[in-house]
């Protein structure tokens, strides 16, 4: 951070602030609250209670309301500071009826006070509503899109990587016939994007019976042609001597593949996993067209349901909508580089 | 760098290792019949297999489809009706007003989505290009900054959607802080022309980082020494930007805008999760469009569906044809440097 | 074990002919070098006798068998690339184990025999280490070494020298030339630089444009070449060739000079080319050529001439010692009679 702060003091060559170096200053500050807020907002609203929730104007920090043991009563009382003629004190709230509260001191619990609730401010400090993380996985079906949006993650990626860099392989290292014409076909649908073929892949999947199953999410999110584009152009540079020495030591066409090929490749293929990861994570269109059963939802598909009700249950949803997040957020923090070298390099996304 | 890559990919390796070893030996066999023909088939079989059928064989339905009328899903249960259906989508009773359109859903559909790649796109663009050029002066902290704009890229749509409703909510944290500042608060997606503005608002927000990206892998690759020639010569800053780096950029540039509008084209996650469309239709673009009359509305018309992403995937092919012009053209101009 | 036949090998892409007809055999135990200039097809040849390429006609035959139609795995063979192609993610041994794992040897005799190969190419102390971390000469002694621990039939070396600066070109050269004489394997070595053919080769085979120019030991290639392809090709600097006319027991050269053939041969009278080899003339007055010095090379132990044989003749001459010429100077020049080389129009040698 300390060097970001040198940056944004930096001036471009000599002593004058140029009016370029006023206008980055301003353009990098308001970026990094305009990017990162967002996403801080999110989480902090995401540890706040239902009634903190609503709120306005909303507080920045997650606050819980104090409550005290006292004498004679069997539940904790919440807290508040009163301030009215009799002067400043912290009292606990027995019962409210209409306008005015009954009080008590916490010290003195025999002697009950009325107080109008206009006198007074709830007593809180900095917490956090951990039940916004934990009930959903409980009382919900949070537990079960999120093992669904693993499985689907997973298994697609590991699919993925393995047919895309056969065919890879066979497209870079093998001279046939037809080669051209599948490589050109692969390159006029690296663009096709899923919308325009919405309608009838749905009636095929639905065809071999995968609606309202995760591997008809999976299955046509597989075969990416620009996977197996990116993983071609990666292993044109792989020089055919090494197959041809592999060949003179004994190795079958499978054994070149996959201990000389793929170890040569584990670059490209890393790329290709990470993106493979984020995408089927994030994919939402397709699995919410075959995905209509809520024990089958991912947690997108859950994430847009829940989202969707007519009574939004916003300390669920935030905090359900961090969780989502996170393992993205975590692919960022770890591989920042890597992903940003990797559309630099490619313009895949 | 490399140990991270490295771990990576024997994390990536290690499980298709172990497939591969129990694979070696049918496989020898099989190399030993067929010849190093049978070994090419078996390499593309399982990748072509499920590209043929689930991309190919859908984009070739896909027309047969159009053609068809019905609420049966399977092609040959289906009743042929020719063009009636483009009949359908296209024709309007007066072209000057859309109301009097027979499909008045899938003009509105297509006019907003034409404002909004207009829109989007050029703001998109120009903040990009800002965004490139700030981030090409940074030679310090440059992968502090860059993480700032990259951020949002890999979120999913659907928590874009959530975390930007959260904040636009009436009760949200923008209108606190417009009454803080003694503004009336705004309903920000209740009102039509703010819910436009916010569904493009926030796809820039989106992906701005991604083709600030690519931009700036341009920029950086100018040569430094035509500049420090440029500066012997007295040029005056403005000049080099308008004679050096845009005419040195403008092969990425014109991909980023190609590749901008294509996925401006399909815009749907963001928007969807946003607005649902709303409020009314103010914000209902094609895709969305094509999802709710093939599978979610109660007057499910899959081939109306299919038509209208036929028409979408032709602007689509349009598109990724000028694209890959483009890069041949880079590819060329490279060559001869 | 390890003699190689090739019957009529040719070999087409589309409708160039690469190779034309080739037939050769291969001694067991000889160091042969296939050398030429780039394109005269050695290279492919190499690639066809280790089954890497498919002639597209002939038979090749390794110790009395027909390998033909035999995958690259399955000839016994074993080659050093010019790349080396090291397996660059797997360390020095198991680059050499990787042939002999896929063979399913038993652990322990792969070990001995890395052992072994390793030792004898004083390569124990980068066993463990990855190619990359290699230098030129070292991954030079990996490939071979991984060559080695197969004990093929033959070893096939494509251009191996070829990556190596010039110093360590001659040490390698002198390096493999032992290895030779001590696994006394059969090897094939192609390269386009005639001093490692001549320095090496039991016997030398010079290629050109797909066909066989001839086949001998080097210093037959040089004292008696079969052609006028080899006749230049073979000796650095290349040989004085200088067409003229045969009449009356002597050759009238273009440039005008007339010079004797040397006793007891006799050569139809016609066109036919003249070879000296510049290490053959020397000055003498009254010689019977005469040249006007161009540029004087001077070696130390010898100086090259460049000089004007009239007419547009040129005439190379390397002389012992620094004799003291300055340019411009006229000069006359002999040789001994059977130094002299004879080649008919047809290119072919006749005396």
């Amino acid at each position: 951070m300390s060097r970001a702060v040198a940056f944004l003091t930096r001036r471009k060559g000599g002593e004058r602030w140029d009016w370029t170096d006023v206008f980055t200053f301003v353009w990098l500050g308001s970026a990094v609250f305009i990017m990162f807020g967002p996403a801080l907002w999110l989480v902090l609203s995401s540890f706040k209670s239902p009634a903190q929730l609503s709120e306005f104007p909303p507080t920045l920090l997650p606050y819980e309301a104090q409550t005290v043991v006292v004498e004679g009563f069997d539940r904790p009382l919440p807290l508040f500071t009163v301030t009215d003629e009799a002067g400043t004190r912290t009292l606990a709230e027995v019962r409210r009826v209409g306008t005015v509260a009954q009080m008590v001191d916490p010290e003195n619990p025999g002697e009950v006070e009325r107080v109008n609730i206009a006198n007074r401010t709830p007593v809180r400090e900095v917490g956090f509503s951990w039940g916004n993380y934990l009930d959903p996985f409980l009382r919900f079906d949070f537990l079960t899109y999120t093992k669904n949006s693993i499985f689907v993650t997973g298994v697609a990626t590991l699919i993925t990587l393995l047919t895309n860099s056969m065919a890879a392989f066979a497209l870079s290292k093998y001279e046939f016939r037809g080669r051209g014409f599948v490589v050109v076909l692969i390159i006029a649908t690296l663009m096709i994007p899923l919308s325009v073929i919405l309608v009838p892949l749905y009636s095929i999947v639905s065809g071999v019976g995968l609606i309202n199953s995760l591997w008809g999410v999976i299955l046509p999110t597989v075969a990416t042609p620009t996977g197996v584009f990116l993983l071609r152009q990666y292993m044109l540079t792989i020089p055919d001597e090494l197959l041809e020495a592999a060949r003179m030591d004994h190795a079958s066409e499978w054994q070149i593949y996959w201990r000389i090929v793929l170890p040569l490749t584990a670059p490209a293929l890393a790329v290709l996993a990470i993106f493979s990861v984020v995408w089927r994570w994030n994919d939402f269109l397709w699995p919410l067209i075959v995905l209509s059963r809520q024990e089958v939802y991912t947690l997108q598909v859950g994430l847009n349901a829940y989202a969707g009700e007519l009574n939004v249950q916003w300390h669920y949803l935030l905090a359900m909508t961090v969780i989502t997040m996170i393992p993205v957020v975590l692919v960022f923090i770890f591989l920042q580089r890597f992903i940003t070298a990797g559309i630099a390099g490619t313009g895949l996304k | 760098m490399t140990g991270v890559k490295g771990m990576l990919g024997a994390v990536v390796t290690a499980p298709l290792g172990a497939l591969a070893r129990v694979l070696d030996a049918p496989l020898r066999l099989w190399q030993r019949l067929t010849g190093q023909g049978g070994m090419v088939a078996f390499f593309l079989l399982p990748n072509m297999a499920i590209f043929t059928i689930f991309v190919l064989l859908p984009l070739v339905i896909n027309v047969a489809y159009s053609m068809t009328t019905g609420a049966a899903l399977f092609l040959p249960e289906r009743t042929y009706v020719g063009a009636a259906q483009y009949e359908r989508l296209l024709r309007c009773a007066d072209y000057t007003n859309l109301a009097t359109c027979q499909e008045d859903q899938f003009w509105i559909a297509l006019r907003n989505t034409g404002t909004f790649v207009v829109l989007q796109v050029s703001l998109l663009i120009v903040a990009a290009t800002i965004t490139a050029l700030i981030l090409n002066r940074a030679l310090r902290a440059l992968s502090f900054w860059r993480a700032v704009f990259f951020f949002p890229v890999l979120l999913s749509p659907v928590v874009v959607g959530l975390i930007w409703r959260w904040i636009l909510d009436r009760n949200g944290v923008l209108n606190a802080a417009l009454v803080g500042m003694g503004m009336d608060p705004v309903n920000w997606l209740l009102e039509r022309n703010y819910a436009f503005s916010a569904a493009i608002g926030v796809t820039i927000w989106a992906h701005l980082g991604f083709f600030a990206l690519i931009l700036l892998a341009g920029l950086q690759a100018i040569p430094r020494d035509l500049y420090e020639a440029a500066e012997m010569d007295g040029t005056k800053p403005a000049r080099v930007f308008w004679r050096i780096t845009l005419p040195l950029l403008m092969p990425n540039m014109l991909v980023v805008i190609v590749l901008a509008l294509i996925r401006a084209v399909q815009v749907f996650d963001e928007a969807y999760v946003l607005t649902g469309g709303g409020p009314g239709t103010a914000t209902l673009f094609l895709t969305q469009y094509i999802y709710e009359v093939g599978f979610a509305s109660l007057l499910k018309n899959p081939g109306l569906a299919a038509a209208a992403s036929i028409l979408m995937g032709g602007v689509l092919i349009l598109l990724t044809l000028l694209q890959l012009a483009l890069g041949k053209r880079n590819e060329r101009k490279g060559r001869l440097k | 074990m390890g003699r190689i036949q090739l019957h009529d090998i040719r070999k087409s892409f589309g409708a160039v002919d690469v190779l034309k007809g080739i037939d050769l055999t291969i001694n067991e135990g000889e160091l042969v070098v296939f050398v030429g200039p780039s394109g005269c097809g050695k290279s492919t040849l190499l690639r066809m006798i280790a089954g890497l390429d498919k002639p597209t006609s002939g038979r090749i035959e390794i110790d009395g068998v027909d390998v033909t139609p035999r995958s690259a795995a399955d000839r016994g063979l074993a080659m050093v690339f010019q790349s080396y192609a090291l397996y660059p993610h797997m360390t020095v041994r198991a680059n050499m184990a990787f042939g002999l794992q896929n063979t399913k040897m038993p652990k322990p005799e792969i070990d001995a025999r890395i052992a072994e190969a390793a030792r004898m190419l004083e390569i124990e102390p980068l066993l463990e280490r990855r190619p990359g971390q290699l230098s030129g000469g070292q991954r030079q002694r990996v490939a071979i070494g991984r060559a080695i621990v197969r004990r093929p039939t033959a070893f096939l070396l494509d251009e191996p020298l070829s990556n190596l600066d010039a110093e360590l070109r001659v040490s390698m050269r002198a390096e493999l030339s032992a290895l030779h004489e001590r696994l006394g394997a059969t090897m094939i070595h192609v390269t386009h630089d005639q001093v490692e053919a001549m320095t090496m080769a039991d016997r030398i085979v010079v290629l050109r444009a797909g066909k066989v120019e001839q086949v001998d030991t080097p210093l037959n290639l040089f004292n008696r070449p079969a052609n006028l392809f080899v006749a230049g090709f073979i000796g650095a600097p290349g040989m004085n060739l200088w067409a003229g006319q045969a009449r009356g027991g002597s050759v009238h050269l273009e440039s005008g000079a007339h010079l004797p053939l040397p006793a007891g041969v006799a050569v139809p009278d016609g066109p036919l080319t003249f070879g000296i080899r510049p290490q053959h003339l020397r000055i003498e007055a009254g010689g019977p050529l005469r040249a006007e010095v161009r540029l004087v090379e001077a070696l130390g132990p010898e100086s090259v001439v460049h000089a004007n044989l009239g007419e547009g003749g040129t005439l190379l001459a390397v002389l012992p010692g620094q004799p003291d010429l300055a340019r411009g100077a006229v000069i006359e020049l002999g040789y001994d009679a059977q130094a002299v080389h004879l080649f008919g129009a047809d290119g072919q040698r006749v005396a």
